[in-house]
């Protein structure tokens, strides 16, 4: 899944003919003053100024300013944009028209197993979290539309009537569409409001979308946002960078605070390397996988990153048998990086800990055995040794 | 026994490189088992009409490619299985396709990054047609002593570890592919093996689920227990605890579920597969899945260690209730092995080559080219020139100082003659026709011969044996006038006595001021003194100095001729790259540089 910030999220909507509050996304007080000249609605509607950020409660932060004029919006942007929170700078601030509005809805779209389910309420906004049982559903399966009747059913079922109940089932039907044809996983649109024309606009979505299906779109010039209320680090980005030339794949999170640096292969064994150390008591100082035959530069690339983690005791080179990614040659990309992070002595009082099977095992598990020759307190096993003591013998070593 | 995977599977392969690559490792695990290929085609347009060769053993085979499953099946009408091995951009059209094909019953997708619509859209069709459409992302399908689609099993050394020549009495069912080989792994060390083992692939909705293919392998009396390997996200292994909660099971379930992580990592951060996510409001936990296992009467060890324990505890139950008969481990000399290839027998000391051809001037196989043992850079290092390279590669001894400067000399006056002699104007005529450079200078090359430049060799080979049966020139020039012709070597189109070759002049000159012991030129300025006499024109020419001055020096006749060819190969190239630099145009031959001399313009005779 791929978070959409609002700005593309709104513009994906109103692609789709959902209307949504006037909104621009800019980067200095200056390219906001130049907006705000050629845009009525910046001169005369009440404004609402956030940071356009993947961070989380933004509000506690401060970061959403609402009720503001022209010159309050714009002194609001001048001090959001550079703001530091923690690792991430704000770079980018989205100013909205506010909406006047006496209702708030609720609707949202989301991808199952067999299709789509279509969700909608009366009760918007922060009133939707208490009233969870009053959201009515209506699962379309996939490959097939929702009838205007289904729709005009759930409408009414979830309470809406008369005029509201047909607008609220055209909206729905927007959404529907939008959902299908944008490739997404996830649209919420909370508050979905009837503003004083008596039309229903979307005030905030959250638009998560399939990122594999991007070959498809080429009008998602937009990047992709972190979807763990942060934004990525420099090194993930530049993980995500190898990730996207090579061949299989290299994957990287860091956790500020742990001391168990993790850089196991596999999407599956990585979750139980992870799994593992978190049992015991360990704590993560980051998620690592390299899977599907890698260049061995790419995981070295990552090894990298790894050994550069802050105030690591333990890095856990995990894995399972593999099918074809070879062993010898990714083994060696790994290498490559840990001889140079201790010469630069990043290694110091670091164990490392191998578990490995797979094409070429031999060779890689030699060459890994051979590093202790050159100084490293490295521990290394085979196949005979189950997936995961490796993780309980650090952990004894403490 | 197995499900899926079988022995009468006969697959299509749809796809290139990777296709390729899974056919050969399909192709080793055949082997194996001592069965042919079981793949049929593959379907792949770029290359359609060709074959793609596969190694089966010792034999090669040629497998067809076709632009369609249809055509593939026609041709094929054994095909029932297909393979996809194409870009996740168009790995839905290709998997369309193939389920449409009558003849296809189950669909396997490797491709990973496939759009969740597209998966899911796939899944749905597969099952209105009651076919199999196992992935996207898996990495295939495996039963013991059967078949193998795609990759999974790995190398064919870890394909004999884990006994997968014959069945056991446990299935696999994993969302991981390396965790697939490592429970096949865990399967043949704490128990007797596998059945079959699937990997549904690690996406969020795979085509096919835990369920269906619990389904089967219940239905499969040859396996007595499954095992699944799990993960946070999606509701698979709720789908699969309600199943085997839903009533009694013949066969035993084992499962452990990744993820238990997530409960002390900071919020809504995910990892792993791109299945692995937990809902929205916490449904799809590990927890969440390992109570629902564990409440339908799953064996759910707390750790993934712990599974071959569990493995192993079930396997001796299954042997104590006499529902398993334990297998006999394969001597070490029985184990199926793939043939050696001719490098790895060699290097076991297991065959004897007969050589193919033999060098005795160079060896290329270590990091640089050794001449006659000398490494390159070494001799470069040491102040050796080209001209010793020449001694090393044509005569194997490294040269003097003094033969060296001799050498160069040589090759510096014979580099080029300009643009009119027969070898310079052939290159240049073939560079002004368009012709690359290699060509032209071998079209220039081709004029070296008997009456052009190639006279070095004759001549040394004369003068040679003039000395060795210690000839006087008089009786030299009798027996070449008796039984060769003119001396080789002597006489020039355009120089003579008056007007000498000032390369001749050069090269004697330099050779006499030596102290070296010289025969055989003094013998062909010998003969020079009387051929002149006879003709002014019939001089010791270039050809002939050189030919003679080699000699003295050591060089063997045969390689001769080589110091002209070395020497105008590089006027040749210089004037290949001079028409080249300036665009020549097309030439041809004047007609009035011919004398036409053939009949005049005459009626045709009716034909007869």
């Amino acid at each position: 899944m791929a978070k959409v910030l609002e700005g593309p999220g709104m513009g994906l909507l109103r692609k789709w003919g959902i209307q949504t509050p006037n909104y621009v996304v800019v980067t200095s007080v200056d390219e906001f003053e130049q907006l705000s000249k050629v845009n009525d609605w910046l001169q005369k509607s009440k404004l609402v100024v956030k940071a356009h950020e993947a961070l989380g409660s933004r509000f506690k932060l401060g970061l959403v300013k609402v009720g503001l004029d022209l010159a309050a919006a714009k002194a609001a942007v001048k001090e959001m944009l550079g703001r530091k929170i923690e690792s991430i700078t704000i770079k980018e601030v989205i100013v909205s028209e506010a909406i006047d509005h006496k209702e708030e809805y609720y609707a949202s779209a989301k991808s199952t197993r067999d299709g789509v389910d279509v969700m909608v309420t009366t009760y918007g906004g922060v009133e939707v979290e208490s009233n969870w049982d009053k959201v009515q559903k209506l699962a379309v399966e996939i490959g097939e539309v929702p009838t205007d009747s289904a729709l005009s059913k759930l409408v009414k079922d979830a309470g809406f009537t008369g005029d509201s109940a047909s607008k609220m089932a055209e909206f729905l039907k927007k959404l529907f569409t939008c959902f299908e044809n944008e490739d997404a996983q996830y649209v919420e649109i909370n508050p979905v409001v009837l503003d004083t024309k008596g039309n229903l606009v979307a005030l905030d979505a959250v638009t998560l979308l399939d990122g594999d299906a991007k070959f498809r779109h080429k009008d998602w010039t937009f990047s992709f946002a972190a979807e763990f209320g942060r934004s990525y680090t420099k090194n993930e980005e530049e993980v995500m960078a190898v990730d996207a030339k090579v061949k299989g794949s290299v994957k990287l999170i860091e956790i500020p605070g742990g001391n168990i640096a993790m850089l196991p292969a596999g999407g599956g064994a990585s979750v139980y390397y992870s799994d593992a150390v978190v049992a015991r008591g360990g704590k993560l100082a980051n998620y690592a996988e390299y899977s599907g035959d890698p260049p061995d530069w790419a995981v070295e690339v990552l090894t990298e990153k790894v050994c550069s983690l802050p105030g690591i005791k333990h890095i856990i080179v995990g894995g399972a048998i593999a099918n074809f990614t070879d062993v010898k040659k990714t083994f060696g990309g790994i290498i490559n990086a840990f001889r140079k992070a201790k010469a630069e002595g990043k290694l110091d009082g670091v164990k490392i800990w191998v578990r490995r099977g797979g094409p070429n095992e031999l060779q890689g598990l030699a060459a890994m055995r051979a590093l202790q020759d050159e100084g490293f307190d490295i521990h290394v096993f085979d196949r005979k040794t189950p997936l995961t003591d490796i993780v309980d013998m650090a952990m004894a070593a403490k | 026994m197995s499900i899926l995977a079988t022995k009468d599977t006969h697959v299509v392969i749809q796809g290139g490189v990777a296709g390729v690559n899974a056919a050969r490792r399909m192709a080793e695990f055949r082997y194996m088992i001592k069965q042919p290929l079981n793949v049929s085609a593959f379907v792949y347009p770029p290359d359609a009409g060709k074959t793609n060769e596969i190694v089966c053993g010792t034999e090669l085979v040629a497998i067809p490619i076709y632009r369609t499953i249809a055509e593939a099946t026609a041709a094929h009408p054994e095909i029932n299985t297909s393979l996809v091995y194409i870009g996740a951009d168009r790995a839905y059209a290709g998997t369309m396709e193939a389920l449409d094909d009558p003849h296809i019953k189950a669909v396997s997708m490797i491709t990973e990054g496939v759009p969740e619509k597209d998966a899911k859209l796939l899944g749905k069709h597969a099952r209105k047609l009651g076919k199999i459409f196992n992935g996207p992302s898996s990495i295939g399908v495996v039963s013991a002593g059967e078949c193998r689609l795609g990759v999974i099993g790995g190398a064919f050394d870890n394909l004999v570890a884990c006994k997968l020549y014959r069945p056991g009495s446990f299935g696999v069912i994993t969302k991981s592919g390396g965790l697939s080989n490592e429970i096949i792994w865990i399967c043949s060390q704490f128990a007797d093996g596998i059945t079959t083992a699937i990997g549904i692939g690690g996406d969020a909705y795979p085509g096919t689920d835990y369920v269906s293919y619990l389904e089967m392998f219940e239905k499969d009396t040859q396996t007595k227990a499954v095992v699944i390997v799990g993960e946070m996200g999606g509701d698979l292994e709720e789908r699969a605890a309600e199943w085997f909660g839903a009533k009694k099971r013949r066969i035993k379930l084992l499962s452990v579920v990744s993820g238990f992580c997530q409960e002390s990592l900071p919020k809504g951060m995910k990892f792993g597969h791109a299945g692995a996510k937990e809902g929205l409001k916490g449904e799809g936990s590990a927890r969440a899945k390992s109570d629902a296992l564990k409440k339908s009467g799953a064996i759910v060890p707390d750790t993934f260690g712990a599974l071959g324990p569990a493995i192993k505890a079930t396997y001796e139950e299954l042997v104590k209730s006499g529902q398993v008969q334990p297998i006999p481990d394969l001597a070490e000399a029985e184990l199926p092995r793939l043939p050696k290839t001719i490098e790895e027998a060699k290097k076991d000391g297991e065959v004897l080559i007969a050589p193919l051809i033999r060098t005795t001037i160079s060896d290329d196989r270590g990091d640089e080219p050794l001449y006659q043992g000398y490494p390159a850079s070494e001799l470069i290092n040491a102040g050796y020139d080209i001209p010793h390279i020449i001694g090393l590669l044509w005569d194997n001894r490294l040269v003097s100082k003094q033969e060296a400067e001799i050498i160069k000399r040589i090759i510096m006056l014979s580099a080029d003659h300009g643009p009119c002699v027969s070898g310079a104007l052939t290159t240049v005529i073939a560079a002004c026709a368009g012709i690359g450079l290699s060509q032209a200078v071998a079209a220039g090359m081709i004029m070296i011969g008997p009456r052009f430049g190639g006279a070095v060799t004759d001549a040394g080979r004369w003068f040679k044996y003039a000395i060795d049966n210690k000839m006087t020139v008089d009786d030299f020039l009798a027996y070449m006038k008796k039984n060769v012709g003119p001396v080789p070597g002597i006489g020039h189109r355009v120089k003579s006595l008056r007007n000498p070759d000032k390369r001749v002049k050069e090269l004697v000159g330099y050779v006499k001021s030596l102290n070296i012991k010289t025969p055989h030129l003094d013998f062909a300025l010998e003969v020079e003194k009387i051929t002149a006499t006879k003709k002014d024109n019939l001089i010791l020419n270039v050809d002939g100095t050189m030919a003679a001055v080699l000699v003295d020096i050591g060089f063997p006749v045969d390689s001769l001729n080589g110091f002209f060819i070395l020497a105008r190969t590089i006027g040749m190239i210089g004037h290949w790259t001079d028409q080249k630099r300036q665009s020549s145009r097309l030439i041809r031959l004047f007609d009035y540089l011919v004398n036409y001399a053939s009949p005049k313009r005459r009626e045709v005779p009716p034909l007869k």
